[in-house]
């Protein structure tokens, strides 16, 4: 059948960028994501130019906000076991990271149209904190609301993260969240008429030592008392799980078959159309530049595209939140902390679930298209905005992996890129009132979780807004709690 | 496509095997020129529509030539030397990528097929996709064996990195040497020259530099750039070298980083422009003049000096033009006689190109029979290191391309990166001679 290719690795026809257009996705970083163009084995080679002319030709574009999506390390995809073979000083933090500059958005990217004088709600950050909230406010009946996003949608690390959803946390209240939004997950296709691929193929978390092969022991009792089936298995057990895996180096593991993956760029943009059929703006490339605040509230939210006045901010810009707080004089505890990720070659499925090994932070999934989307944490990481990409990240990550899974040393990395975690001192997130300045609502610090929390998060301080009924999770985890002293830690982060 | 009768023996003739069938191949020639040559330029199918593919670039910069190699999912064939006995398998196909049941995917979605918003919500059609989709997503089997250590990886310390070594990055090199200014350069083909070795010929171009007469140990071939970082000690390229016992990974740290890779053929977006029996223009004439494979009938399209260039050459070598049609508008003066200006190409053919069609300016509609249609427009310049690097890359709209933004002595907006060549926006290699060379003097100025 007649078609015209513009990027033949994902099958991407001239059409298909048409209709991303058409659907408002005009800048060549959104337009890469909604048609998955230049995402495939050459990574853009071939059809970057050839989509960028397009976007120009068709009036998607200014010429001079046609700017290239950043191309991303390896440039020719490269097996990991040649990636392992790359030096690496554990004993010292990583430095630097390649490019810096990713940060900065062109200047013609920005709408120049005005933006509303005034609003009730105003929400800064449009990842999926910000969206979700938006959308469920408008389901609340509270649309006067605009959403301010400094880049294009998926900027931040709601586009960046590695699409795992899991109900295995150590806290009750966790539990009880990743469990309400895995089940709006499964609905919101339904709700908002675009797919998000949930595949429920479960978590594994590997212990390597007792200490923490109990806490997974302990995590079970509390899983089954919330009705999540999570199970104990010996190495045995999973290695028929996961059929290939060495489980080398580790005493215990535990599995629960209704964790899974989710592809997390169709969150944002289903929130998104989903806030503008009800009439809420949706602001890409807008930056905060500041705050009017008198009598102990803020008056006005100042963008570089002009003020709007408002009854009610919420600072949802995940990492960027201390830097934000900062221009109103709100100091948060928390700290941004680089986490990098890959992708590789896309392969038929070999691996049900993603699987971790809790001690390392090391994690590694199937996703819906094939790829092992995968990262690792560094322990010697310092705090920072930086989301440039390491040699040696690829190469501990690779090193880990191919200790639990010999057999992808063939496999070829395709891209790596880095997020921001925004953590907190008891890795647990800060909502609610600001203490001296009321009607600044914090939803931020969620320690690299946030995405999988989000739907179940927005939904109830969507009502707790508009209702004005109590509801413990915002005194629970108030802002307060860092100067009170009683914090209650999670311990179950990865990556 | 096939082997010119006038073909010189460039290799032992050997046999590779495909899916259970022996093909005649040339010993070390990339093994995806072997297969077209013989008759076998199916040798994919697509990942969502499974529509036939065979190689278009030559460049490592598609992905229409991915085959599993020897058990190894989706090796770029187009860069894969032949050897005797190999096993190679078309992916992506049952029950065979000649007779393949899913192409009826090509077929039940002519408009396309919208994986966002299809069975969205749709009870029980939803999840029966998901499942589908999911064993059909993917390209390629994991490997069943545990993969062997790659060599030891090494790191090496130098004063300018090259990045390429056509027609900019040998006349730097030349500088470099004259200069006594230790530098390595790095090329990912088997042989130097760029375009002056492979692309069509063009007048005035310089000759390609004896690499003898390069300081002793600076070029090393086959050696892939993978990446531009940093770390405690300084930026460094990361580079991948083809050696008989595997690739090995460089570390290379350098003052000034001299990027000269050139560019990439891109996609030109026109009907069935991903037909077997396409090829970017450089293909073309790197399968011409490097391995004697060329088509019988060959339609031209695209725009700019190589069209015409590669024109001239496949008629030099008996190639019978059936169209030349330059998308932008009225051929130069001096063009080749066939060429007419035109526009909505399209590939014809089933299974392979057997005709191409175009609308010439009087507006009829005009079709061709040909077992080629050969694309040939400006490469788009391959601007990643440089933009990994904090060099400045804007878009050309008049050339459709990205460009990586230098002054004329190759300086960018990164104190350390410079570039010349195709990077900066094209020219002829005589040009990108000129700019290698200016870009090499102003380097050594600050190195220390």
């Amino acid at each position: 059948m007649s078609k015209s290719m513009i990027c033949s690795c994902e099958d991407v026809t001239a059409d298909d960028v048409r209709h991303a257009v058409s659907r408002g996705y005009c800048d060549v970083e959104s337009v890469k994501r909604y048609t998955g163009f230049g995402t495939g084995i050459c990574q853009g080679k071939s059809c970057l130019s050839a989509v960028a002319a397009l976007l120009e030709q068709e009036k998607a574009l200014k010429p001079a906000a046609v700017v290239p999506f950043t191309p991303r390390p390896p440039l020719f995809p490269t097996e990991l076991r040649l990636l392992a073979t790359a030096p690496v000083d554990e004993s010292q933090p990583p430095v630097g990271g390649l490019p810096q500059d990713v940060d900065t958005f062109a200047s013609a990217l920005r709408p120049e149209g005005p933006l509303p004088a005034k609003a009730k709600v105003v929400i800064i950050g449009g990842g999926v904190m910000g969206l979700a909230l938006a959308y469920n406010l408008a389901r609340e009946g509270e649309t006067d609301v605009v959403v301010l996003e400094r880049g294009y949608l998926c900027a931040g690390a709601s586009g960046r993260n590695g699409g795992g959803v899991r109900m295995q946390w150590g806290t009750p209240a966790l539990v009880e969240l990743a469990k309400r939004s895995i089940d709006l997950m499964k609905t919101f296709a339904r709700d908002l008429g675009i797919n998000v691929w949930l595949r429920q193929g479960g978590y594994l978390f590997l212990a390597r030592t007792d200490a923490v092969a109990k806490r997974l022991e302990r995590n079970v009792t509390l899983h089954n008392r919330y009705g999540v089936p999570t199970r104990l298995v010996t190495p045995d057990a999973a290695r028929d799980i996961v059929p290939g895996l060495t489980m080398k180096g580790c005493v215990a593991a535990s599995f629960n078959p209704e964790d899974g993956v989710i592809f997390p760029w169709p969150f944002l943009w289903g929130y998104a159309q989903g806030c503008k059929k009800k009439g809420i703006r949706v602001e890409t490339y807008t930056d905060v530049t500041g705050f009017e605040v008198s009598g102990g509230q803020i008056r006005k939210v100042k963008t570089d595209r002009g003020d709007i006045a408002c009854d009610t901010v919420v600072l949802a810009s995940g990492a960027w939140s201390p830097e934000v707080a900062k221009l109103v004089d709100v100091q948060l505890p928390n700290e941004p902390h680089r986490h990098e990720i890959l992708s590789t070659e896309p392969l038929k499925p070999f691996l049900g679930p993603l699987v971790s090994v809790l001690d390392s932070g090391l994690y590694f999934s199937q996703s819906m298209r094939g790829e092992i989307v995968g990262g690792m944490g560094d322990p010697k990481e310092p705090p920072g905005l930086n989301m440039g990409s390491t040699l040696r990240f690829v190469s501990r990550f690779a090193r880990a992996l191919m200790e639990q899974m010999p057999h992808v040393g063939h496999v070829k990395v395709l891209r790596q890129w880095a997020g921001c975690y925004d953590v907190t001192p008891d890795n647990n997130p800060i909502l609610g009132r600001t203490p001296g300045l009321d009607n600044l609502l914090q939803m931020s610090g969620f320690v690299g979780h946030g995405f999988m929390m989000a739907p179940a998060v927005a939904e109830r301080m969507a009502k707790w807004m508009v209702t004005g009924e109590s509801d413990e999770l915002f005194t629970r985890f108030n802002l307060r709690r860092f100067s009170e002293g009683a914090l209650e830690r999670e311990d179950m982060i990865i990556g | 496509m096939r082997r010119l009768p006038d073909a010189s023996l460039r290799g032992r003739a050997i046999t590779v095997d495909l899916e259970g069938e022996s093909i005649p191949a040339i010993e070390g020639e990339p093994v995806a020129c072997s297969l077209v040559a013989a008759g076998e330029p199916m040798l994919a199918r697509s990942v969502k529509y499974h529509r036939p593919r065979g190689p278009y670039c030559f460049a490592a910069a598609c992905s229409h030539c991915l085959m599993r190699v020897d058990g190894l999912p989706n090796v770029y064939t187009c860069r894969t030397p032949a050897r005797e006995g190999m096993k190679l398998e078309r992916q992506n196909a049952f029950p065979s990528a000649k007779v393949d049941v899913f192409e009826t995917i090509d077929w039940f979605f002519p408009k396309g097929l919208d994986h966002h918003e299809m069975f969205a919500g749709v009870p029980i059609a939803e999840q029966v996709m998901a499942k589908v989709a999911r064993q059909l997503a993917g390209l390629g089997i994991l490997p069943k064996e545990a993969a062997p250590a790659s060599p030891e990886s090494r790191t090496l310390r130098t004063r300018v990195a090259v990045v390429g070594a056509g027609a900019s990055g040998l006349a730097a090199a030349r500088e470099l040497t004259e200069r006594g200014v230790p530098f390595l350069l790095f090329e990912r083909e088997d042989h130097v020259g760029g375009r002056l070795a492979h692309g069509a010929p063009e007048q005035g171009a310089p000759a390609i530099t004896d690499v003898a007469t390069l300081a002793k140990d600076s070029l090393v071939t086959r050696a892939t750039a993978l990446g531009l970082y940093d770390d405690e000690a300084g930026r460094f390229l990361v580079v991948g070298v083809w050696e008989p016992t595997g690739v090995r990974l460089l570390k290379v740290y350098a003052e000034r980083f001299l990027l000269t890779p050139g560019g990439h053929p891109p996609m030109v977006p026109f009907e069935n422009n991903d037909l077997p029996g396409v090829y970017a223009g450089r293909a073309a004439s790197l399968l011409l003049r490097r391995y004697d494979v060329a088509p019988e009938v060959a339609a031209l399209v695209g725009w700019g000096e190589e069209l015409y260039g590669l024109a001239k050459l496949l008629e030099e070598r008996g190639v019978t033009l059936a169209a030349v049609v330059d998308l932008k508008g009225p051929p130069p003066p001096g063009a080749h006689p066939l060429a007419v200006a035109g526009t909505e190409p399209k590939a014809h053919g089933m299974r392979h190109v057997s005709a191409f069609s175009f609308t010439p300016r009087d507006g009829s509609r005009r079709k061709v029979s040909c077992d080629a249609v050969l694309v040939s427009v400006p490469v788009s310049p391959s601007f990643e290191l440089a933009r990994q690097g904090g060099a400045k890359v804007t878009f050309d709209a008049g050339h459709g391309l990205f460009k990586v933004e230098a002054d004329a002595d190759g300086r960018t907006e990164a104190a350390d990166i410079f570039a010349a060549g195709d990077l900066t926006g094209g020219g002829s290699a005589k040009d990108a001679a000129v700019a290698g060379r200016r870009a090499a003097q102003a380097l050594v100025g600050g190195l220390s």
